[in-house]
């Protein structure tokens, strides 16, 4: 009965383990195919020689193989050379990213010249999937308090909820807890938008005036009300319109200037410059 | 002594899952809905443990992860401490040892501790409750969860009694006989 089990489970785990090699082999790049080619050719490669080697011995004509020594001691420099190569490209790398980084807060701190900012890396994402709260790694070391705003290059993240030392918990504008006062970019009307459950890179954009004329890819930024959120930060676009039979109900759905999948840095508002 | 070993790794475990939860399954998902592996191990606990230590557990642990990520202090100690009782009550009626019977736990207490939280929090907070949107992700959580106690099911049920065994000893046995 246990040999069974064993047996079955050990079935299953090579059935599945086939399957995810096959859908693996049949989604790859070219590139990662002629990793696999190569990687397979240095398996085959040392019994094709001995074979050649043998046939060319059998045949007489092994004169290749009088430079073996010599191809040898080239080939080991060779792959010395390929070594230190291949490490000075990875601190490249490194600096690279580093770069990257440092150009992105660059933009961010220019855009937002206006404000007095701290730049921040998110370390921490929430583990539920009804509420979306981020940890950013700086706290009330770095001067961070409570109810200040986290903006991104593209646009408003969300609010600080509550500070450590060292970190901060922000509840981002996507939270079905988060509710934003907005202005529509071209009419000027202010609206509140606030997150919801059904999607991760769309608000709801509620109380609309009956007589706003809303308009698909309006741009919808913080009118500045409320006391948090800083004026004219932008939030999104519309992407629907929600017509209901009551005009006071009707709704918009907002997309989210930032990706809330990919955030990686953010800037806390620590003030506004006047 | 043992059984102070066991509640630290007990806590090392319950670290990485959250690490699991707050990266790794941020990726792996599905449909974006992301697995409980809290709810799996305060459960686990009260079927092998026992009532008390399980919701004691639940406790600590749903107040660490007030502390880490939660917005209201409590909610999450409260549900998790709900968890291990209910797997402490659940202990007495059912029996662990059907693959079955642990799986339906796992569903049904999958979905009270949402509803539980999203409620509390909806309550606190004045978030507008979307219930179609709720049981949408509830659903496929649930199946996710389910999934992971498959898989996860050999490697709980080894665990569970190994720390019963050094929490209750020889007294599983007057219960039998």
């Amino acid at each position: 009965m246990y040999k069974k089990n064993t047996t079955s489970i050990i079935g299953i785990i090579i059935t599945i383990l086939i399957l995810i090699l096959i859908v693996i082999f049949s989604n790859m790049k070219e590139e990662n195919k002629s990793f696999l080619e190569g990687t397979m050719s240095k398996i085959v490669m040392p019994i094709q020689n001995g074979l050649t080697y043998l046939k060319n011995k059998l045949a007489g004509n092994d004169s290749f193989f009088e430079n073996l020594d010599s191809i040898k001691q080239e080939n080991e420099e060779l792959k010395k050379k390929n070594s230190e190569l291949e490490e000075s490209l990875r601190e490249l790398e490194i600096i690279k990213s580093e770069n990257e980084v440092l150009k992105e807060y660059m933009k961010m701190t220019e855009k937002y010249a206006e404000y007095s900012t701290v730049p921040a890396n998110v370390i921490n994402k929430d583990t539920s999937n009804y509420s979306y709260t981020i940890v950013i790694n700086v706290g009330s070391n770095n001067g961070i308090q409570s109810n200040m705003a986290v903006i991104s290059e593209n646009g408003l993240v969300g609010y600080v909820l509550s500070v450590t030392d060292t970190t901060a918990k922000v509840q981002t504008i996507i939270d079905p807890a988060s509710s934003v006062s907005a202005n529509i970019s071209t009419t000027r009307d202010t609206i509140v938008c606030r997150g919801i459950l059904e999607n991760t890179n769309k608000i709801r954009a509620t109380y609309i005036p009956t007589e706003a004329n809303l308009v698909i890819g309006d741009s919808i930024e913080t009118s500045g009300m409320g006391g948090i959120y800083p004026k004219g930060i932008h939030i999104g676009t519309i992407t629907e319109i929600k017509n209901t039979k009551n005009p006071i109900d009707r709704y918009a759905l907002v997309e989210t200037a930032v990706d809330f999948s990919k955030l990686e840095t953010v800037l806390v508002v620590t003030m506004q410059n006047t | 002594m043992k059984k102070i070993a066991v509640t630290i790794c007990i806590f090392i475990l319950f670290l990485i899952l959250y690490f699991l939860q707050a990266n790794f399954f941020t990726w792996f998902n599905i449909a974006g809905v992301k697995p409980n592996l809290f709810i799996l191990l305060a459960l686990t606990l009260g079927l092998f443990v026992g009532r008390g230590y399980a919701t004691a557990m639940g406790c600590i642990m749903g107040l660490l992860l007030d502390i880490f990520i939660g917005r209201t202090l409590g909610v999450y100690s409260i549900m998790l401490g709900f968890m291990g009782y209910i797997g402490g009550q659940l202990e007495k009626k059912f029996s662990k040892d059907s693959k079955i019977t642990i799986i339906l736990m796992i569903g049904i207490c999958t979905f009270l501790y949402e509803i539980g939280i999203y409620i509390i929090n909806a309550a606190v907070l004045g978030i507008d409750l979307e219930i179609f949107a709720f049981l949408k992700i509830n659903c496929i959580e649930i199946f996710y969860n389910i999934i992971l106690t498959i898989i996860l099911y050999p490697l709980i049920k080894r665990g569970g009694y190994y720390i019963q065994d050094i929490f209750r000893g020889n007294k599983i046995l007057t219960r039998y006989f």
